[in-house]
């Protein structure tokens, strides 16, 4: 009967074990660092308020699967004419899922001539991509569109 | 970073007066953010990323980024710029440590 009670006790302690760590691992948050900041509140300090209109004349190229996450190219185009009355004021590219959802904002001026903006940014997890225009006249246009990722490339 | 170095691309190569040309910047820069930890020691690795950027045409600013830790190693950013004249095309990056890194290229318009 002892090696009965032993092999008991040993199979529970085993049992604790396996548990114990995955759920402490769960409870962690993945680190966020100093720069953090959710999507949510970055739109809101950009726009203050207004709600972004989301539109055709922005294309965003991002690949649909990223095998990469360090190094996923993102590409911003505005179909959207650069007179010195109107004009695109700036490009933002956000990762939503991204401890630090800001990844570039580009003020743009009428001698650019053409606003686009490329890039390569770094992707966590799988989520989504939004590119955001600034227009002149204070307008947003919209544009997003999700990115799977096979390995992160953050932390 | 002392050894980081900046490359300046023209798309096209030749280009006229009052062109709209691809312009692409290609920065040397390890891009930490913070979270990294030494393989070897366990000790995070500081953050350390290019921070703001500068695009100025003959003396005037056309174009100004901010920068965050998210964008690659070795950031490449391309954007557009109008042709008008010749003289010099000068960026100025500035990292989260302070380092200032400029680079400048000549704009040569044929015809």
């Amino acid at each position: 009967m002892k090696r009965r009670d032993f092999l008991k006790n040993l199979s529970l302690s085993a049992a604790t074990l396996a548990v114990i760590p995955t759920m402490s691992f769960a409870a962690d948050e993945k680190p966020k660092g100093s720069n953090a900041l959710a999507y949510k509140d970055a739109l809101a300090a950009i726009t203050g308020g207004k709600t972004p209109e989301p539109s055709e004349k922005v294309s965003l190229k991002v690949p649909e699967i990223a095998e990469n996450g360090a190094v996923v190219p993102v590409t911003v185009e505005i179909d959207y004419p650069m007179t010195d009355s109107d004009y695109v004021k700036a490009i933002h590219i956000f990762a939503a899922k991204n401890g630090n959802s800001r990844c570039i904002d580009a003020h743009l001026s009428p001698a650019n001539g053409k606003a686009m903006l490329s890039t390569r940014v770094k992707l966590g997890e799988t989520q989504e991509v939004i590119a955001l225009a600034e227009l002149s006249n204070g307008n947003f246009l919209i544009a997003s569109q999700s990115v799977k990722v096979t390995i992160g490339g953050c932390g | 970073m002392s050894n980081s170095k900046t490359l300046i691309k023209i798309k096209p190569n030749t280009y006229k007066n009052g062109d709209v040309v691809k312009v692409s910047f290609m920065v040397m820069h390890p891009m930490e953010t913070g979270l990294r930890k030494d393989k070897k020691t366990g000790e995070v690795i500081p953050a350390d990323y290019i921070k703001s950027a500068k695009f100025e045409y003959n003396g005037k600013v056309f174009t100004t980024m901010n920068i965050w830790e998210t964008l690659s190693v070795n950031p490449v950013i391309t954007t557009y710029m109008t042709i008008d004249g010749a003289g010099s095309l000068k960026v100025t990056f500035t990292d989260s440590k302070g380092t200032v890194e400029e680079s400048s290229e000549e704009i040569k318009p044929k015809g």
